[in-house]
């Protein structure tokens, strides 16, 4: 049975519902897919054993680039490229180039992140994504187990959701 | 993990699900315009036209369409500038800052508070612009371009080009910011969309969102960290605009006051302008249990605070001038305020520094009408504020000869105008075909603190 | 169809069954066409047909990308000594009226383009007027006649020639010709021709400004009929009656020059003149008094007496009765004064009244004048005219007893006070003609108009004073079909020469033979042509001046309001009223343009319940000598109580575009007593105020300098003799180590200026405020003309202004706090004057650079702060931060656009002609100011380069500098140790750069360290105590 084609969905009613859930049906020594929710869900990284992400680090390098970028240009055309006399300042002055180092800082850092994070999570407007059921941004949370990627049996595997709480547990096959 | 903070009153009152929301929120995209909406937007857009023709004119015959003159180079082009950045604060302020703070409170409002924002923002964007002798030039000759001569570039010292700078930094962080909070929402659109058209362009703008629990960890972490790059942010646009007037020699000008004082100063005027459109909004689209009293007063105490501090910040102006001893400088704030432009003075006193302490008496600030009254008289008093910086300083400046007078012409006002339809517009089109509540950050506390959780 | 057997062929070939037709005929093209066919090995086929076009085509969309083609034609045949881009400069003369100056005129691609002082004539003292200056723009009038003119129709010369010379031969009764005052020597050659042929022609002049009365009683107490030359220069006490010497009072442009003689100070000259005036309009004398009394015009007659008894008493002289004075104070005092610097005075009153011309002359005597400070040997010629002649004219005309009428150059049917009648009159006689080069009000009464020259088209010469020549000769031909009226004068004589030849003739019989230095007449004429001028000692025999009898009665003081005439700086008498650079060219006193108004004395706006607001005043209706108008009034600080002044040459009827119905024209209020013009009126003068509110515009409104010492400094002699520093304020900036100098206090290091470091000085001292600079700058540079509307909105764009701040009412220092900020903006009663030219100061550390996002402006290494308008984007930034205000923004479109027809130096074909090329003419929406005349730095740079050596000082000048009649503004380097400006500012080599040690020489605003290029030097009174 090849993988990514069916599923078996757990669908839970609340937050709480879904946390236990994902401990049970862990426990129950059931491979999750992916958890699918209308709003984050504190406490779900944990449930989920999801490492930290590193999104924070990336700002950082972006906004360095920033800082970097901001000063080369300054400099180069301020200092390097065509000299001018302006308002008896030196041909280097640096207080006058702090806003824009700032600016530019910032604007890479937060451009740099949100491209990085479309890329991972894979969002773009032609994005077509897989939608395993539509109350998931309404008001359910659904727990997608992938039969390919478990030993169990499908039957196993319902009675596993159904024990964790789920308020149903239904078949989800794309072709 | 965060820490919650003990909740006293619920913010969703009625007792909604999660799925009353998404239905109360959808609800208003999906159903047909109402005659409310359909008038505003009509008020708006006449409003747009009106400004359009003296825009044209304007850009057609020139700035001596306007009333400057050789004495006074910014009137009411810069006023408005600097009022509508100030208004653009209070969005991402709010979302930014209260988020750190983890201000659960800031959920109900802050997706239409950034929405005024980046309309505001634009608004400002506007004036630098049209106030330009050739904007057909400057437009893109005030960007470090590299160009057929080579070696023309732009003056890193001017506090003009770090405006350039700032506001186009604010707006675009903002944007993003306030889009991706629009995501999961748009997803919920989609979702429930009958029709093709609707399914299809809420498709695109939610991104191909699908609400799984790895992407949201992510989207937290993200928002997370746009906003601590969005706090030092909003801090910076309003110092940098205040620089180019404290970075000048001209006396009432040259003050290194301006920041901390502009930066109060545009979050009392933006809090001031969130309420004025809230208020309507939740009227219009009967979201009292949504944005509660308590949200209203919560902001309402805000005003107070940045009030008093823009209060003390014009009083220590005075103290300085005098103290310092610099006879133009004394002269610029005595001529403030016994020149012939008291009036202007006198009404930015009133509206900017007494009327919010009506504030300290509960009933006034946890009433609607007189929040919305006060709001209004908040942000006309802001704008005397910048009116009264900019122009009582040039009009009498260092040489007596050269003293002049301002008086507005029609082009002024009909420019403030354009300026006007285009936020509304803007608005009125957001609040119809967007979610005005960020439904999924709503959603996230609806369980811990609506009244009823059972279902 | 089938059954029809009708047969068509293409052709005979068909017919006939032509095999090389029969080959091709189904073909579309039945002869042989290479491309057709694919097989042709040799030739072009279709793909070499498709290279070539396609080769045309992209050929032809590259020469479509080439810019629009402007059409430049070259010289055919290059004139030796015009060479492009290179200015050629003509010695000449301006002459206009009574009036004239010497002068140099630039001509640019033989085009005149600017008028400088003539430096090698001694006449008007290198100097100018802004008249002068503005001169040039009147040559490019479209408005001037283009042909001659017949009963009102275009006529040819031949034809008009024709009908003169017969109407003229025609007439037997006395013909007429009117003029201004003549002293050219060759005119009037050209008018004894002229008269040898009709004998029955009578000349008479007038001056717009009559000077019968003097030239009478100068005839009566020397026998001679002429003016005196004055030299101000050797005087060390003035007193001047009414009598704008440093304004429109004779030969203005020597006289400041003079005059700022006595005013200048320094380390080694530590005297100054005192100059005491009476008046009763603020005049630009009265302005630059040490001493002023505000009188009535009635009382100066009184006043003078009294001088005269008061010298008498200590000269042991007769005395006369007198009658009593207000303010005898001064009078005593300049008695005293005058009396002690005996031979070194003068005596001067601009009254028109024999008798009292006849005491100021016994003054001038008693004080041993004669002489020294006058002279009446090199007499003045420029003002002839003879007011009861005038009158008899005017008389006879209306009687019919004057068949013909000549008028030369004049238009006294607008600037006479008997212009009405004469223009009634006119119909009377048989046959007028006039040689105006407009239709102004007489010429468009006149049966025949011979349309002069412009001067600068024109040959001519001068004699202004006895004994000193002046020569014009054209810088341009004719524009239009206009001969200059000599010319004419010739034609009608019938004597064919050309007036140049005539002239030419005229000096070789008169000057050359008065001369022994050259003896070949062409080397001669060349010299004087080169010069300009040429100067001889007079041949008249020297008068004695013996004892002066006079005969004063004195007067009853007048108890109504008095009406006094004056004339500006700016329109004058009118004559160049069309020239928009002087309709706005502010009122060196009043500081407004394009109006003449009312000037009341705050009193009397009181007493008339006048509360004039930000411009803005109402309509008075003024009634005096028969004559009413209504006028806006303007309170004006040091109006004499009780009188009100009027200024002459506006309200033109027929002046052009520009200047008709600008302002009233007060000439028809100009009322006689006993036999003389009175510009004053000072019986039956009434003023009610009516509720019609009306706009002034003025180019400054505040007018006092709030005792702002970073602005203004000045002291009294005595203080200066003391103390060289006095006056001067030195603002220290406390820092946490002490207070220091604000020079000291700087983020930065500064810029060294290796080259050259331009500067200038202005001396407030020296400056009469006459406005000569603005104009000259406004021409120099292609300032634009904006129109009253414009100025209305405080746009004007001149480049150098000259502020005028009068001292504030004494009520002011006994106050404190914001009572006094509010009495210091009240202007005394009878202030003190302070004239301040402001141009760019730039400076070193230039405010408007730092702020500029596109650094469209920046300081160069020679110190100049410098616009690249091509760059500017138009933010205003500059403007707002600029401290001195002198940047100026181009609020429209002020060239080619309707909406501007004042701007006639941009907007129509002539005027443009006068545009200087080396200067751009700025688009709309960038930011212009001051350059420091970069073109001229720039030119005299290359000049001195092409000569291998560096530039002399002097040679590179602004254009203010330049047109300066006292050398108030010196420009030059500051870096060449032998210049003027360093020497002035005895410049020395300190640590931080140079260092100024000229004690009056102070930045303005020092304290906010911008460091400018121009130093100005305080005002020093001549006076005892420093009172406001």
């Amino acid at each position: 049975m090849e993988s990514d084609k069916n599923f078996v969905l757990g669908v839970y009613d609340d937050e709480d519902l879904l946390l236990k859930g994902i401990k049970d049906v862990r426990e129950g020594g059931v491979k999750i897919h992916e958890v699918y929710s209308p709003f984050p869900v504190h406490g779900i990284e944990a449930a989920m054993g999801y490492k930290t992400s590193r999104l924070s680090v990336a700002a950082f390098l972006f906004g360095l680039t920033g800082t970097i970028l901001a000063l080369t240009l300054q400099i180069g055309t301020m200092t390097v490229d065509w000299p001018m006399i302006v308002g008896g300042k030196d041909f280097l002055p640096f207080p006058t180039f702090i806003p824009v180092t700032f600016e530019l800082t910032v604007l890479l850092a937060a451009f740099g992140m949100v491209g990085t994070f479309f890329t991972v999570s894979n969002l773009k407007p032609w994005g077509k994504p897989r939608i395993f059921d539509l109350r998931i941004t309404d008001d359910k949370h659904v727990m997608a187990v992938d039969l390919a990627k478990n030993k169990m049996t499908e039957d196993e595997i319902k009675q596993v959701l159904q024990s964790s709480g789920a308020s149903e547990v239904n078949n989800k096959n794309f072709v | 993990m965060h820490a919650e903070s003990v909740v006293r009153q619920p913010l969703v009152t009625g007792g909604k699900t999660v799925h009353d929301i998404t239905n109360d929120i959808c609800g208003r995209v999906e159903e047909k315009p109402a005659k409310s909406w359909m008038l505003a937007m009509a008020l708006s857009l006449s409003l747009l036209a009106i400004g359009g023709y003296y825009v044209y004119r304007l850009l057609w015959h020139g700035i001596g369409e306007w009333g400057l003159n050789k004495t006074v180079g910014w009137a009411w082009d810069i006023t408005n500038f600097v009022w509508w950045v100030g208004i653009g604060h209070a969005g991402t302020l709010i979302s930014a800052i209260l988020l750190l703070f983890r201000q659960r409170w800031r959920m109900a409002i802050n997706r239409a508070a950034e929405a005024m924002t980046i309309f505001a923002v634009i608004c400002a964007a506007m004036f630098p612009i049209l106030h330009m002798g050739r904007p057909w030039l400057g437009a893109y000759w005030a960007l470090p371009l590299p160009n057929t001569f080579g070696s023309l570039w732009v003056n890193f010292n001017s506090p003009l080009l770090w405006d350039v700078f700032a506001i186009s930094t604010y707006f675009s962080v903002s944007l993003v910011f306030w889009y991706i909070g629009l995501i999961p929402d748009f997803a919920s659109i989609r979702d429930r969309a009958t029709t093709t058209v609707r399914k299809a362009v809420y498709g695109a703008l939610s991104f191909g969102w699908d609400g799984a629990s790895k992407t949201w960890s992510r989207y937290e972490t993200v928002a997370l960290v746009l906003a601590g790059l969005a706090t030092p942010l909003v801090l910076s646009v309003h110092t940098i605009v205040s620089f180019d007037f404290a970075t000048s020699v001209i006396p009432g000008w040259h003050t290194t006051i301006f920041p901390p004082y502009f930066v109060a100063g545009a979050i009392f005027s933006g809090f001031a302008m969130v309420l004025t459109l809230l208020l309507v909004t939740r009227k219009v689209y009967k979201l009292e249990d949504y944005i509660t009293v308590q949200h209203i007063e919560l902001m309402n105490i805000v005003i107070i605070v940045t009030g008093s501090i823009v209060g003390v910040a014009y009083i220590t102006e005075f103290f300085i001038a005098s103290y310092s001893g610099v006879e133009a400088e004394q002269y610029a704030f005595i001529n403030r305020a016994f020149g012939p432009y008291w009036w202007a003075y006198a009404s930015m006193m009133t509206c900017n520094v007494i009327s919010p302490q009506l504030f300290w008496f509960k009933s006034i600030r946890t009433n609607i009408a007189s929040t919305f009254v006060i709001s209004i008289i908040v942000n006309i008093g802001m704008w005397f504020e910048r009116f009264v910086i900019i122009v009582t300083s040039l009009h009498r400046d260092y040489i007596p000869s050269s003293w002049a007078m301002f008086y507005p012409k029609a082009a002024d006002i009909g420019v403030y105008l354009f300026s006007f339809g285009f936020f509304f517009t803007a608005f009125f089109l957001f609040a119809k075909f967007f979610p005005v509540i960020n439904m999924a950050e709503v959603k996230s506390i609806v369980k811990a603190t609506s009244e009823k959780t059972d279902k | 169809m089938k059954n029809n057997k009708k047969q068509y062929w293409k052709g005979l070939e068909e017919l006939t069954k032509n095999p090389e037709f029969e080959k091709y005929a189904d073909k579309e093209f039945a002869e042989y066409l290479p491309i057709n066919d694919e097989s042709e090995g040799e030739g072009t086929n279709r793909r070499d047909f498709l290279k070539m076009m396609g080769f045309g085509i992209a050929a032809a969309s590259l020469a479509a990308c080439e810019a629009p083609v402007r059409k430049a034609i070259p010289y055919l045949n290059k004139p030796v000594d015009v060479d492009p881009g290179v200015p050629n400069y003509y010695a000449s003369t301006y002459l206009n009226g009574s009036d004239f100056c010497s002068i140099v005129v630039k001509t640019r691609e033989g085009r005149p383009i600017k008028i400088e002082g003539n430096k090698l004539s001694s006449l008007s003292g290198g100097g100018t007027s802004a008249q002068v200056q503005a001169s040039v723009l009147s040559l490019y009038d479209k408005e001037r006649l283009e042909d001659p003119v017949l009963d009102g129709k275009a006529t040819t010369w031949d034809a008009l020639d024709k009908a003169v010379i017969s109407k003229l031969g025609s007439l037997s009764g006395k013909i007429a010709l009117v003029s201004n005052s003549i002293y050219s020597p060759s005119t009037a050659a050209a008018l004894d021709a002229l008269k040898a042929k009709y004998s029955n022609i009578e000349e008479i002049a007038y001056d717009q400004v009559s000077f019968s009365g003097m030239l009478n009683a100068n005839e009566k107490a020397f026998g001679k009929r002429a003016i005196p030359s004055y030299d101000f220069s050797k005087a060390k006490t003035i007193v001047s009656f009414d009598a704008d010497f440093l304004g429109e009072w004779l030969n203005s442009p020597l006289f400041n020059k003079q005059f700022a003689k006595t005013r200048k100070l320094g380390p080694n000259k530590k005297e100054m003149s005192r100059l005491y005036s009476f008046e009763s309009n603020l005049s630009l004398t009265g302005s630059n008094s040490d001493y002023r009394s505000a009188i009535k015009a009635s009382q100066q007659g009184a006043y003078i007496a009294n001088l005269y008894n008061d010298l008498a008493k200590k000269a042991g002289a007769p005395t006369v009765s007198a009658g009593k004075v207000g303010d005898s104070a001064n009078l005593t005092k300049a008695a005293n004064d005058l009396w002690k610097s005996k031979g070194q005075s003068l005596v001067v009153s601009g009254s028109n009244d024999e008798s009292v011309q006849g005491l100021v002359n016994a003054i001038n005597n008693l004080l041993g004048n004669y002489g020294s400070t006058l002279d009446l040997n090199a007499a003045n010629n420029t003002r002839k005219g003879d007011d009861s002649k005038m009158v008899n004219f005017v008389k006879d005309l209306n009687a019919g007893n004057v068949s013909g009428v000549i008028f030369f150059n004049c238009n006294p049917v607008y600037d006479h006070a008997l212009g009405k009648s004469i223009a009634d009159g006119l119909k009377k006689a048989k046959f007028s003609v006039s040689t105006s080069s407009r239709k102004d009000e007489t010429a468009s009464l006149v049966n025949a108009i011979a349309p002069d020259n412009h001067f600068l088209e024109s040959w001519n010469d001068a004699e202004p004073t006895e004994g000193k020549f002046t020569l014009t000769q054209p810088t341009i031909s004719n524009l239009f079909n206009t001969r200059q009226a000599q010319q004419s004068f010739l034609a009608w004589s019938g004597d064919q020469t050309s007036y140049f030849d005539f002239i030419k003739e005229n000096w070789k019989n008169t000057n050359f033979t008065n001369q022994t230095k050259e003896t070949n007449f062409d080397k001669f004429w060349d010299q004087c042509l080169h010069d300009g001028a040429f100067e001889v000692a007079s041949s008249a025999e020297a008068i004695e001046v013996g004892e002066i009898a006079v005969d004063y009665k004195a007067r009853a003081a007048g108890s109504g309001i008095e009406l006094v005439f004056y004339k500006n700086n700016s329109v004058g008498d009118g004559s160049q009223a069309n020239n928009p650079w002087l309709q706005e060219m502010p009122d060196p006193i009043t500081k407004a343009v394009w109006d003449n108004y009312l000037t009341i004395s705050r009193k009397m706006a009181a007493d008339l319940g006048l509360t004039p607001g930000d411009m803005t005043t109402k309509l008075v209706k003024l009634t005096a000598n028969g004559q009413s108008i209504t006028i806006p009034a303007l309170i004006q600080p040091g109006q004499a109580q009780g009188t009100v002044g009027l200024a002459l040459g506006y309200g033109r009827s027929n002046g052009g575009k520009v200047a008709n119905g600008v302002g009233q024209n007060a000439y028809p209020m100009i009322s006689y007593k006993n036999g003389f013009q009175e510009m004053a009126v000072t019986s039956g003068v009434t003023v009610e105020l009516t509720d019609e509110t009306y706009r002034v515009a003025q180019t400054q409104t505040h007018e006092t300098y709030m005792d702002r010492s970073n602005v203004v400094q000045e002291a009294t002699l005595s203080e200066y003799k003391k103390d060289a520093s006095a006056g001067r304020a030195f603002p220290m900036i406390s820092t946490y180590h002490g207070k220091e100098k604000p020079g000291n206090v700087s983020l930065w290091e500064g810029h060294k200026y290796p080259n050259h470091h331009w500067g200038m000085i202005v001396d407030m001292n020296s400056c009469t405020g006459c406005g000569a600079c603005t104009v000259s700058c406004q021409a120099e540079n292609n300032v634009p003309v904006v129109g009253k509307a414009e100025v209305l909105n405080r746009r004007e764009m001149t480049w150098l202004r000259i502020d005028r701040y009068y001292s504030h009412t004494e009520e002011a220092d006994e106050l404190s706090g914001l009572d006094k900020l509010k009495k210091m903006e009240v202007p005394a009663d009878n202030p003190e004057v302070t004239f301040q030219p402001m141009m760019c100061q730039q400076c070193n550390n230039a405010p408007c650079e730092t702020v500029c996002p596109v650094a469209a402006t920046n300081h160069s290494t020679e110190g100049i702060n410098q616009m690249a308008y091509n760059r500017c984007i138009g933010t205003r930034y500059c403007a707002n931060n600029c401290p001195y205000k002198v940047r100026r923004f181009n609020w429209f479109k002020y060239h080619d656009n309707r909406q501007f027809p004042e701007n006639t130096s941009m907007n129509n074909d002539l005027g443009k002609m006068v545009l200087n090329p080396d200067v751009t003419v700025r688009a709309r929406g960038v930011m212009e100011k001051c350059s420091f005349c970069v073109q001229r730095v720039q030119y005299g740079k290359l000049e001195a380069k092409k000569e291998g050596r560096r530039p002399v000082d002097g040679e590179i000048t602004s254009a203010c500098a330049s047109a300066c009649p006292s050398e108030a503004l010196v420009f030059g380097d500051m870096k060449d140790p032998n210049s003027r400006i360093s020497k002035m500012l005895r410049l020395e080599d300190g640590e931080n750069g140079l260092e100024v040690k000229e004690e009056r020489a102070y930045n303005m605003l020092e304290e906010i360290n911008v460091k400018p290029n121009v130093w100005y030097l305080t005002k020093i009174r001549n006076k005892e105590e420093s009172n406001a």
